[in-house]
């Protein structure tokens, strides 16, 4: 091989390996969802935190992949990330939208709602004309009800918290198609959902708390584990307590 | 020119090396620094070798680690006194072109080498074999029929448990992507994420997982034991003081096994009564909607009910979807 023939080669492969690189950083690790930062938005040692589940992710490249969604207390949207921001020693009230049908837990055992104030969950269903009253919830059958959809669980707060899906057959297949779910749409946010609201405090010390989902939604994947259940931005994310 | 300086040199021949008394000092250096070690090393440091006390099995190991590190510091003394003497005394000097003296066999030598390290392989192998059995197991994870278990039967259909009686406490240690939950056979079967141990009664757990593979890991205890699924590992434990302990997985399981932790609590055989009389009160509710009690579960047969059966979902196996999904790995 020539010399010029030999420097194209190398400087080629060299080139080559550059843009690997550049591709795991920017696109596999480099990319986090964006964090919803509440901080700004507690009064009187209580801030709110609203969220939804949908059974697809429309808005992303895995558009049959199930994901929460976190409202932005700024604009009033919901956003494609799984990560917010709360402040230390302060009670946080949850608010989510759950869209999603129903799904049994893997271990019933995270059926029940622990680790928030009363160890119970306030839940109203909507069945796309009206909304229930709330009632007070502290565990699910999911295995003879078919009850839950996803959960959202801070395991090292030992928060767990179903999230009811719509109770009936005809409900759980007439699901919110266009993802975040919202408007009046039968397609979106007029389909129906479940409201279930629950509260807690943050810990008095700041850190990063990993949140997961403990059902197994990670549809075609070993276990139901992959896909949306181990990527940010889907059904796990963190919640930052700041000082 | 150059051939009669080579000659020269041969004709010198090797330069003799005073008697100092080498051997006779090394040695008695050796013994002293010797000694003085292994005591640093058994009573200063060994009481903070890990694991640490507080369990027969995690005290067990201790002692094994102290044993091995007592054997192994006369031997690191002796590289180490050897490497300094020879750098001291043996090294070349400047304008010494001479070679060393010639090395021949020396039987005496060689056979204490060969002895003496087969002595120490042979015997450390001997111990390690014995300490892999004493006590219980030497708290790792032996299978769902473990040979050692300190006499005592397992016992998988008690009801109840007695402190202090022959019947062995039961917890049934559960792995899942990512969390520890624990099960109380005796006491109504209730599950908790709380592990919870009486002081000075030994443990049997029945470590399992409902998904990929996991590592129960009670540092502190000196328990460790594979969670597969599909498998009951069984692993015993003493817990000799009060206190709380770390449980992590040590088996690469996931995006978040990392977080797979928890602590746990060892606690006077009153207070885990109360609690557990009071956790199993507490969970009945939840209680009644887990499986039956058993020594492994199979998430992916359950007795669904008539909405799970009308919408397809008869599995908690996850991969609910059409195998044609695009996102099949």
């Amino acid at each position: 091989m020539s010399l010029p023939a030999r420097v194209v080669t190398l400087v080629v492969a060299f080139l080559a390996v550059v843009a690997g690189v550049l591709w795991v950083v920017f696109d596999i690790i480099g990319p986090q969802p964006q964090t919803e930062n509440y901080t700004a938005y507690a009064k009187n040692g209580a801030v709110d935190v609203t969220m939804m589940t949908t059974p697809q992710t429309t808005i992303s490249n895995r558009p049959d992949w199930v994901s929460y969604f976190i409202k932005n207390p700024a604009t009033g949207q919901f956003d494609h990330t799984t990560y917010f921001a709360v402040p230390a020693n302060t009670t946080v009230n949850v608010t989510i939208f759950g869209y999603d049908g129903c799904t049994p837990l893997r271990n019933p055992l995270w059926g029940r709602v622990t680790g928030v104030v009363n160890d119970a969950e306030s839940l109203q269903i909507y069945n796309g004309k009206t909304l229930s009253s709330p009632q007070e919830v502290s565990t699910f059958d999911s295995w003879a009800n078919c009850s839950v959809q996803h959960t959202f669980a801070i395991p090292s707060l030992g928060i767990n918290v179903p999230v009811a899906s719509p109770p009936t057959v005809d409900e759980n297949n007439a699901l919110c198609t266009v993802s975040p779910c919202v408007g009046t749409d039968p397609a979106s946010g007029g389909a129906p959902y479940s409201v279930v609201k629950f509260t807690f405090k943050t810990p008095n010390t700041p850190g990063a708390y990993h949140w997961q989902c403990f059902v197994p939604c990670g549809g075609g994947f070993v276990d139901g584990n992959g896909g949306p259940m181990g990527t940010p931005g889907y059904m796990m994310g963190q919640m930052e307590v700041e000082a | 020119m150059a051939a009669d300086a080579s000659a020269a040199a041969t004709d010198r021949g090797p330069v003799p090396v005073p008697d100092r008394g080498d051997a006779r000092w090394l040695l008695i250096i050796w013994v002293v620094l010797s000694i003085i070690g292994c005591l640093l090393v058994v009573l200063v440091l060994g009481p903070h070798l890990p694991p640490g006390r507080a369990s027969n099995v995690a005290a067990s190991q201790q002692v094994d680690i102290i044993v091995l590190s007592g054997m192994a510091t006369p031997v690191v003394i002796g590289v180490l006194l050897y490497f300094g003497w020879a750098l001291a005394f043996w090294r070349k000097r400047p304008g010494d072109e001479t070679d060393a003296l010639p090395l021949h066999g020396n039987v005496r030598i060689q056979a204490t080498w060969i002895i003496g390290t087969s002595v120490i392989v042979l015997a450390l192998a001997v111990y390690g074999t014995v300490e892999l059995f004493v006590p219980g197991g030497a708290g790792s994870g032996q299978g769902p029929q473990p040979i050692y278990n300190n006499g005592v039967t397992a016992a998988k259909t008690d009801t109840s448990w007695t402190p202090n009686s022959g019947n062995i406490l039961q917890v049934q240690v559960i792995g899942q992507q990512w969390a520890w939950t624990f099960r109380y056979p005796q006491f109504g079967g209730f599950e908790t994420t709380h592990l919870v141990l009486p002081v000075g009664q030994q443990v049997q757990f029945n470590v399992t997982s409902l998904d990929v593979i996991h590592d129960f890991w009670a540092y502190t205890l000196g328990v460790k034991a594979d969670a597969n699924p599909g498998v009951n590992n069984i692993a015993y434990a003493t817990p000799t003081v009060t206190g709380y302990f770390q449980v992590r997985c040590d088996e690469l399981c996931g995006i978040w096994h990392g977080s797979m932790y928890d602590t746990g609590q060892v606690m006077t055989v009153s207070d885990f009564m109360a609690w557990a009389q009071a956790t199993k009160t507490q969970l009945a509710s939840l209680t009644k909607i887990l499986p039956p009690y058993a020594l492994t579960y199979d998430p992916t047969t359950i007795p669904a009910g008539a909405i799970n059966q009308a919408l397809g979902l008869t599995s908690a196996g996850g991969g609910y979807y059409n195998p044609a999904d695009p996102e099949q790995p």
